[in-house]
């Protein structure tokens, strides 16, 4: 489950470099991509080629932060084997 | 190269004091994804360059290139799609699809080529260029079934090979292989229609990096090997010419050979193109060149030069032929059907391409032909690669001669009709003077490699001179094989760049491309921008005869000098103002 934690952790760290690790972990949605929609369209490209699983805009905005995107994807079986899924 | 490994080559730090790589992409879509792929297969391929991809405005791909100022960039990417044709062709632009309207549509593409097709032949002439053509599917808006081809369709995609045809023409512009894209990216799977409506970047992911990929490695230009060296048994024929004799070897589909043929016939094809092919064979020497004489032999036998056959190790034979050809191992690739032989000549040769040729396998051998068309490709033959081969059975002609008579150099080049042509000015197609920058280490005044954004520079440069120099004499023409460049600013002549081929050699062409200079520009002094390398020990004989003492950077030569210490010139001379 640790690894599911650190692949997340790896894609938001790709897009938000100047981000530790503890920051990404406290961090919310909202706080990281409101201001920057490049940053938003990159974050769910790279969460979608990471984990397989297609998540809109304002579905990430939902979800809020990376805890529950780690949830969420944590609520898939086999997360990262499962085929492409669109959550609207 | 996925999307998270692109971002995290670009999250690397650079030395604060790294060169920076500008380049510019044009493109009508949202770059997104294709800028940081982009971005990131250029870095990996100049780790050193701080890489910068500037992009232009949405949906105005032909505004983006007309805008650009060319010289501000090292590369220019062009990535053109349907809809940057006409936005019909698109599904952001909600148009018309009639029937009605499809010719004008087809009127209105062409226009839109032709417009871009001068932009980019205006920028090109600052930048090198390189163009991806539409790769995505056309919608389906024609009357016909998707499985069938309308004439609208067909007319569209004439045009298109139409443009390319006619860009490609131009030298410092280059065109995607569409069949290499689709490899990499097979159609189906590229266009993201999602992605598109969303953020207006039509590409998936892995169609982005595909794009980037090629677009960098294009680019990258790398320079070509020069020779190959065969084998014969096995590899360039099937069987072993002693078990089976002369007419027992063979390479057709009669006897499920014919993959040595296709190969004979590649070889044949690189050696039009002035590559040097030489053969290494531990055969019985009478034997093989009786082989090598049969009249259905693919590859014209004079290609082949020189032949080594004898008992002796292979690295042998690669020393003498590198020793013939002039040439270092970096730029040879060794083929041979056995491991073993291909072992012993890496071991020997570890700068050398050795490859073991796969004699049972038809797939490996296709792969390995693709793989010999990527080392040795090139953009464009020139009329010395027609010579090459030519001059260096001339040199070895000359050689031999005057090791046999015992005669002088000056006796040589006295009855040599040897005439030496320079053509002073600019001429921005002569790749063959940027090729020679390129690839001479030998007779190099430092050893610096010119990059193509930085030969274009020079030729926009109203201050700088290129001189070229062409010889022949009597054993046959070499071609081009000298250039010059420099600055002339308040009568001060500084030469920056000279190299000469090593088969122009010992004929004093080096001292008269000297004489011209001190003519052609009055001067009383030459500065050069000398440095020595590991492997420029000719260039720095040559200074330090005609000036007594080793020479050092800062380097200067006065006309007195130069003309006190010349030998006798007896090469008959003409210029040729160009540009």
């Amino acid at each position: 489950m640790a690894e599911l934690s650190d692949r997340l952790v790896r894609c938001f760290s790709s897009v938000f470099p100047a981000l530790t690790q503890e920051e990404i972990r406290a961090a919310t949605v909202a706080s990281l991509v409101d201001a920057d929609s490049l940053a938003s369209v990159t974050l769910l490209a790279v969460i979608d080629e990471e984990f397989g699983v297609q998540i809109d805009l304002e579905s990430l905005l939902e979800l809020e932060s990376f805890q529950k995107i780690e949830q969420y994807l944590r609520g898939k079986d086999g997360a990262g084997t499962v085929p492409n899924e669109t959550i609207k | 190269m996925n999307l998270i490994e692109a971002l995290e080559i670009l999250n690397q730090a650079l030395p604060e004091n790294a060169p920076p790589l500008r380049a510019f992409l044009a493109c009508g879509l949202t770059p997104l994804h294709l800028q940081t792929f982009l971005a990131a297969h250029l870095r990996q391929r100049s780790p050193q360059h701080r890489v910068e991809v500037s992009t232009g405005l949405f949906g105005d791909l032909a505004g983006n290139v007309e805008r650009l100022q060319g010289s501000s960039y090292d590369l220019l990417f062009v990535v053109i799609e349907w809809q940057d044709i006409d936005p019909r062709l698109g599904i952001r632009s909600l148009g018309s699809w009639r029937v009605v309207d499809l010719p004008e549509l087809m009127k209105s593409a062409s226009l839109a080529l032709a417009r871009l097709e001068q932009s980019l032949l205006r920028v090109s002439a600052t930048v090198p260029t390189c163009v991806c053509l539409p790769t995505l599917p056309l919608p389906p808006l024609f009357v016909t079934p998707t499985y069938q081809a309308c004439r609208y369709e067909l007319q569209l995609r004439q045009l298109v090979d139409s443009f390319a045809v006619s860009i490609s023409n131009e030298s410092s512009l280059r065109v995607v292989s569409a069949q290499r894209l689709d490899e990499f990216s097979p159609p189906h799977g590229r266009f993201d229609i999602r992605s598109e409506l969303m953020a207006g970047f039509p590409y998936k992911v892995s169609h982005a990096s595909a794009v980037a990929s090629l677009l960098a490695l294009l680019s990258q230009n790398p320079t070509p090997k020069k020779g190959l060296i065969t084998d014969l048994d096995d590899t360039l024929w099937r069987g072993i010419l002693g078990e089976v004799g002369t007419e027992g070897v063979s390479w057709h589909t009669d006897q499920h050979t014919h993959v040595h043929g296709l190969y004979q016939q590649f070889l044949d094809s690189l050696a039009s193109a002035g590559i040097l092919i030489a053969a290494a064979s531990k055969n019985d020497r009478a034997l093989a060149e009786q082989a090598l004489e049969r009249k259905d032999l693919i590859i014209s036998r004079d290609y082949i030069y020189p032949i080594e056959i004898h008992w002796s190790r292979k690295s042998e034979s690669a020393q003498r032929i590198l020793k013939t050809w002039n040439i270092g191992p970096e730029s040879v690739v060794f083929i041979d059907d056995s491991p073993m032989e291909v072992a012993e000549v890496k071991a020997a040769f570890p700068e050398m391409e050795c490859i073991v040729f796969p004699k049972n396998d038809s797939l490996a051998i296709w792969d390995l032909l693709r793989r010999l068309r990527d080392l040795f490709g090139k953009s464009a033959v020139s009329e010395e690669d027609s010579l090459r081969l030519k001059s260096i059975r001339g040199a070895v002609t000359l050689r031999e001669s005057l090791e046999l008579t015992g005669g002088s150099l000056d006796d040589f080049l006295q009855g040599a009709d040897a005439f030496i042509r320079f053509a002073f000015g600019k001429q921005g197609a002569d790749k063959r003077a940027f090729e020679l920058i390129n690839k001479t280490n030998q007779f190099n005044l430092n050893g610096r490699k010119l990059d193509e954004s930085g030969w274009l520079r020079l030729l926009n440069d109203p201050d700088a001179f290129i001189v070229t120099a062409t010889y022949q004499d009597k054993y046959g023409p070499l071609g081009k094989i000298a250039v010059l460049t420099g600055r002339l600013r308040d009568k001060h002549l500084e030469v920056v760049t000279w190299v000469m081929s090593c088969r122009a050699f010992s004929r004093r062409i080096e001292h008269h491309c000297l004489k011209y200079l001190f003519e052609k520009f009055s001067a009383d002094e030459i500065a050069f921008d000398y440095e020595a390398t590991t492997r420029n020990g000719p260039l720095q004989d040559f200074l330090r005869e005609l000036l007594g003492v080793t020479p050092s950077p800062g380097l200067r030569l006065s006309r007195n000098r130069f003309f006190e210490r010349i030998p006798p010139l007896s090469q008959q001379i003409e210029e040729v103002v160009c540009g």
